[in-house]
């Protein structure tokens, strides 16, 4: 079975984490300080990291260097308290793969888990075409058919509707969006991400296909196959 | 950053003037006296000669007088002018044919007293004019000229001399200055050093035992504290961070395990998500404001920033809310525009303010970014025709909490707008809000980069 190494000083916080992680259906690994949990690293195969920042030894972004080269190759996600968008952007910039602050929704969590097991098994996706059954998205020149229609789709909504496609069939967060489609790291307040899924939405469904759909609570699925959603 | 050693060159040129002067008003008054006992010496020649004839007067009187002195004249002696003449005014004897005009004889006597400096021939003369009993006009005179000669050959001396203590006062003051400046300017590549964001840069090697000494370890003790409190500063808002959100953090997860009451667990997360939102505003809000200060004011540990590509780009993030909303909106950003700054502050702080002109606005309001240079300044305006600012907020928009009364039962915290001064002040932006007939006007003019970023 896979596992996931979970770096987390607070136990509620750490058996939320690991509930999270089995319920993927993955093998949680705990350690509660920072030497332990970059010597587990180092030792053991994970698929991903869950990292968090103030640990007894030290702050976990600054400890990822080492555990990559102590020959770690695992997907890391930090999971922090220190959640400001300039926190964020420090953990981004110095590696993470990714970067959840807390609180976190158990789902939030999920998507993000998701996410970075998808990269860490398909690393590169080049294929020009992507297709859905009738619904076609051409990489390089950048456009969308739906049934052989062309449908005109603005720069960010192509860059939305390829995100969509790589996750398919999985719930992403609007706060996945904002930082994956928008590289914006910090709450607008205002859910504006929603004005533009709302768009492609309407789009795709002029033409007949009803790719992207509300998931409960925090985010969308796209799903044109409409295959059973796994949340 | 190239400075003129301005301050050098001062320095040094007051040492070299104040040498020069210095030497100059010395030799002056050394002239003065070599110049006083050389005309003493002349005058006391003068009164030996007038003596020597005052002698051959007494013996037999102007015989006497004519033939000494067309003895002398015959002997051609240049150093000396004497003129006797008759009571009808023509030369009885002399070395000279005519009587100088400058000189009047008075006096009957054969004293020095009374004698003047005239020129004639084209030489400098000392000398007395006499009546003697009878209405003889006598002139006895002294050549000045090897005393001139020897006081010209001074001065030329002195001008020489004064013009080497300027080149050596100024290559003195030069070398001094040099090393007094040299001590500051270690203290200044220090500041620069801090104020491009190395907050730990100190300077290496022992501190000397006199005032640049001290002045350095004046500095170093002023940048451990700014150091020290700075840490401070960030080590406080990470605990208070982690101290708020792990609590909120295992609120929520046990949150999730409430089942059948989505309606109350819903409101719940979004208070949660409000708190943190309040508190990531007000940390943010301090640590624009610290690092605005210990950063080493704007500019320090900012990047370059496409300011046209992220304002192009957040528009296009709000744009489809406000026409949504049935807001007429319009964007003028040229391309390139650059300034320094950190892209996320920059985002938050525009982000900010195009949900306020969303929320504010009503159907039919025009929304209008642009972007321009103007002077040293790139300018973002960003104006609605919406409700505009209400009046009890004029003052205090930018503080921390401040809300009209008016907008009480709209959704926000009254962080926003304190968030944006705090921001524009990290990036020494100004922030101004221009009056407008109608709705809400605010202008943000950044800094221009310099054209190598």
């Amino acid at each position: 079975m896979d596992r996931i190494l979970i770096i987390e000083d607070d136990p509620v916080t750490a058996e939320a984490v690991a509930e999270c992680v089995r319920g993927l259906g993955l093998e949680p690994v705990t350690q509660i300080t920072l030497e332990a949990g970059v010597s587990a690293a180092i030792q053991m195969d994970f698929k991903v990291i869950v990292l968090d920042r103030m640990l007894p030894g030290g702050d976990g972004v600054d400890a990822m260097a080492r555990m990559r080269a102590g020959g770690s190759r695992a997907m890391i996600l930090v999971l922090s308290a220190l959640g400001r968008a300039a926190n964020r952007v420090e953990g981004l910039e110095k590696g993470a793969d990714d970067y959840l602050p807390k609180p976190f929704e158990p789902d939030e969590l999920r998507a993000r888990l998701r996410a970075l097991l998808r990269r860490a098994s398909i690393e590169v996706l080049d294929n020009d075409l992507l297709a859905f059954g009738d619904l076609e998205i051409r990489m390089k020149a950048r456009t969308v058919y739906v049934k052989r229609a062309h449908v005109p789709v603005s720069p960010k909504e192509f860059e939305l509707i390829t995100f969509f496609a790589r996750n398919a069939g999985q719930i992403v967060t609007r706060m996945q969006l904002l930082e994956q489609v928008w590289k914006l790291h910090f709450d607008p307040g205002t859910n504006v991400v929603d004005v533009h899924v709302g768009r492609l939405r309407r789009k795709l469904e002029g033409a007949g296909c009803a790719a992207i759909q509300t998931a409960r609570g925090e985010g969308y699925v796209f799903d044109p196959l409409g295959a059973e959603v796994s949340g | 950053m190239r400075v003129v050693p301005a301050a050098t060159l001062r320095l040094a040129a007051v040492v070299a003037v104040a040498v020069t002067l210095l030497s100059l008003a010395g030799m002056a008054l050394q002239y003065r006296l070599v110049e006083a006992r050389l005309m003493d010496e002349a005058g006391r020649l003068l009164a030996a000669d007038l003596d020597g004839f005052a002698t051959l007067y007494e013996q037999r009187r102007i015989i006497a007088l004519r033939q000494a002195i067309e003895f002398r004249a015959a002997s051609g002696a240049s150093g000396e002018m004497l003129m006797l003449m008759n009571r009808d005014g023509t030369v009885l004897a002399g070395t000279h044919a005519d009587w100088p005009v400058a000189v009047v004889p008075e006096g009957a006597g054969f004293g020095p007293d009374g004698a003047v400096r005239f020129a004639a021939g084209g030489q400098d003369w000392l000398g007395v004019g006499r009546v003697l009993p009878g209405g003889f006009p006598l002139l006895v005179a002294r050549d000045l000229g090897p005393v001139l000669d020897t006081l010209s050959a001074l001065r030329r001396g002195i001008v020489a001399l004064g013009f080497a203590m300027l080149a050596a006062g100024a290559l003195v003051g030069w070398v001094m200055a040099g090393r007094v400046m040299a001590r500051i300017g270690r203290v200044n590549v220090l500041a620069d050093r801090v104020a491009a964001g190395d907050l730990s840069a100190r300077l290496p090697g022992l501190r000397s035992a006199d005032e640049f000494g001290q002045l350095e370890a004046h500095v170093h003790e002023m940048l451990d504290k700014i150091e020290a409190l700075n840490r401070e500063t960030h080590r406080l808002s990470d605990t208070i961070a982690h101290e708020l959100r792990t609590p909120l953090n295992r609120m929520l997860q046990k949150l999730g395990r409430i089942e059948g009451q989505d309606a109350v667990t819903d409101d719940l997360r979004a208070e949660m998500r409000q708190t943190v939102r309040v508190f990531d505003a007000l940390l943010d809000i301090s640590r624009a404001e610290a690092d605005a200060v210990v950063a080493g004011g704007p500019g320090g540990g900012l990047r370059p920033v496409d300011l046209s590509a992220l304002l192009v780009e957040l528009w296009e993030l709000y744009e489809p809310l406000a026409e949504d909303k049935g807001l007429v909106t319009q964007i003028a950003v040229p391309d390139g525009l650059r300034v320094l700054g950190d892209r996320t502050l920059i985002s938050q702080m525009v982000a900010n303010l195009l949900d306020n002109a969303v929320k504010y606005c009503r159907a039919g309001d025009s929304l209008t970014l642009t972007l321009a240079e103007v002077g040293d300044r790139q300018v973002m305006t960003l104006a609605d025709t919406g409700p505009g600012l209400p009046a009890d907020l004029r003052e205090t928009v930018f503080d921390r909490f401040a809300r009209g009364e008016r907008d009480r039962a709209l959704p926000g915290h009254g962080l926003g707008l304190a968030l944006v001064r705090a921001i524009a002040t990290r990036h020494g932006a100004k922030l101004t809000l221009p009056q407008r007939e109608k709705g809400f006007a605010i202008e943000v003019g950044w800094p221009k980069v310099a054209a190598t970023l």
